[in-house]
């Protein structure tokens, strides 16, 4: 456990140090949030884009954050902590708790300066949004660790980043909602977790929605969550 | 007991066979060089030996733990200086230290004391709290031996650890290195400077495509090399027809061509030289460079394959 928390201390240490990595993880998603309190506080319209921000933003930051996997290996650092004396399962939790951790805090504090700066109407269904935001960054946190066994570059990170995050939460009626949808536009807000966290959120805000209402977005997101982290932990493995 | 025991590894990556049949052991406080050009298997059979990869056949154990099915107990005795510096740029040497330390076992007083030790052996004490992206090269380099060395390895590994480093950062490497060997620690040392495998190395095993071409103490090597002396001669341009008459000349052992280069294998270099540059002059060429060389582990090399250690 020393030597999970070692890693995790370690990389927010070096992420925290990089001042654009701070403007792109908080002081961006911060001015969205404060961009979209202009909006009409009718239910729901709020709600959606404001939400919207904030599923969109856990997402870029998770995958990006992910491709520091891909920047230790270039940097050597990956390849020495393989060599310890730490086992391969340690390794990887580390990176997982670290991933999640700077998700999760991300996510409080958009939610925190929506409320209490930006004054967002919420005053319900806390312990709902605590368990699907936790659950939505679980699934991100997979996808994260997924492409980062399967990418090779920065480059590469960047690019399916905004692939999937862009495509997820614009086609995946995250930000507005999309009338008569195709059927790939269906398909698209079908997989997508962060269409899922989206609708989860926005019902629990607007329509106060127990957790037994959401057993399947979250049955759903666990599940495509643990595929990816499986499937990314053992491609970092095979490619190690 | 050895610290390492390598056993007939094989290693392919497709069609290629990156190392073929090799087996080596090191004992205790011993110095053990690698030689062999770049593509040589050098790189491979290291990732090996360090766990990182898994060979297809053979076996590899450190301080008697296999360093596949018993990895973490192999690895809390080897360490590792990459050949290049693999840090934390935006953390301290210090930071850095107490990380590697913490993921080699080491807690609470040991890790502080040994963090205090490494930093001590080479020579960064002053410098402990200062974030490493500020760091000279050299420096970099010598933390990057810290950082293998924190947690007292029987056995280390050296991946080219003085390469473009200031002579002062290097003579310090290298002295840091003998006075490991004097605390027992075995050391497995990689380098392109064949003068610094000379100088350091009890034992050294060459390498070429895979396989083990040769190995011995460094004098034993050296006498394989024989009594020849390395004549070099560089000129504008080498041809076919000069290297067939240079070849033919008297006292001539072996001539390699690379690039503009001859380089003749001679027992007695000086007595060679006036026929040799002769006959390229009335070859129409220029020499512009001539470099007599003692016999070394280079023309050990360049006897065996043909081709030099720095050969891509």
């Amino acid at each position: 456990m020393r030597k999970c928390f070692a890693i995790v201390s370690v990389g927010l240490r070096q992420m925290l140090a990089d001042p654009m990595y701070l403007v792109f993880t908080l002081g961006l998603p911060l001015m969205m949030t404060w961009a979209m309190s202009f909006l009409p506080k009718e239910a729901g319209i709020y709600e959606m884009a404001s939400l919207g921000v904030l599923v969109m933003f856990v997402a870029l930051n998770l995958i990006t954050s992910a491709g520091s996997i891909l920047e230790e290996r270039q940097n050597g650092t990956w390849q020495r902590i393989l060599t310890s004396a730490t086992s391969y399962w340690a390794i990887m939790a580390g990176y997982f708790i670290r991933l999640f951790l700077v998700a999760a805090t991300q996510a409080a504090i958009l939610l925190l300066s929506g409320k209490f700066l930006f004054g967002a109407p919420w005053n319900h269904g806390y312990l709902e949004l605590v368990v699907v935001l936790a659950i939505y960054i679980f699934a991100m946190t997979g996808l994260g660790l997924f492409l980062a066994g399967l990418l090779k570059t920065q480059g590469q990170v960047q690019a399916v980043a905004m692939a999937i995050v862009m495509i997820g939460t614009m086609l995946g009626d995250v930000f507005f909602p999309i009338e008569n949808p195709s059927g790939v536009i269906k398909i698209i807000a079908a997989i997508s977790p962060q269409s899922w966290a989206a609708h989860a959120l926005r019902d629990i805000l607007t329509l106060g929605v127990s957790l037994s209402s959401l057993v399947v977005p979250l049955l759903w997101m666990t599940g495509l969550g643990m595929l990816l982290i499986i499937a990314g932990v053992l491609r970092i493995k095979i490619e190690a | 007991m050895n610290v390492l025991d390598v056993v007939n590894v094989k290693k392919a990556f497709g069609s290629r066979q990156a190392v073929d049949g090799v087996s080596l052991s090191i004992s205790e406080g011993e110095i053990f060089g690698l030689l062999g050009p770049n593509g040589a298997g050098k790189t491979t059979t290291l990732s090996l030996i360090s766990g990182l990869l898994r060979p297809h056949t053979g076996t590899i154990t450190i301080g008697g733990w296999n360093v596949v099915t018993q990895a973490t107990k192999a690895k809390a005795l080897l360490g590792v200086v990459p050949q290049e510096p693999a840090l934390y740029s935006q953390l301290s040497a210090e930071a850095n230290l107490r990380f590697w330390g913490t993921m080699n076992g080491l807690q609470t007083a040991d890790l502080t004391n040994a963090v205090k030790h490494a930093l001590t052996v080479v020579g960064l004490t002053d410098r402990a709290q200062e974030r490493v992206a500020k760091y000279s090269g050299g420096m970099k380099r010598r933390l990057n031996i810290a950082a293998g060395i924190i947690h007292n390895p029987k056995l280390l590994i050296m991946d080219e650890p003085t390469v473009g480093v200031d002579p002062q950062s290097r003579n310090h490497i290298l002295q840091t290195v003998k006075n490991l060997r004097e605390q027992g620690t075995a050391i497995i040392y990689t380098s392109h400077y064949v003068e610094e495998v000379e100088d350091l190395c009890d034992r050294v095993t060459v390498m070429d495509q895979g396989k083990v071409i040769s190995a011995g103490t460094v004098s034993q090597l050296l006498n394989k090399a024989g009594q020849y002396q390395e004549l070099v001669i560089t000129v504008n341009g080498t041809k076919a027809t000069s290297l067939m008459q240079l070849t033919a000349l008297p006292g001539i052992k072996e001539i390699f061509t690379i690039n503009n280069v001859y380089k003749i294998l001679t027992s007695n270099a000086e007595q060679v030289l006036p026929l040799t540059y002769e006959t390229i002059l009335a070859e129409g060429m220029q020499v512009s460079a001539i470099h007599i060389h003692k016999p070394s582990l280079e023309s050990l090399f360049l006897k065996l394959t043909g081709r030099t250690l720095r050969d891509q």
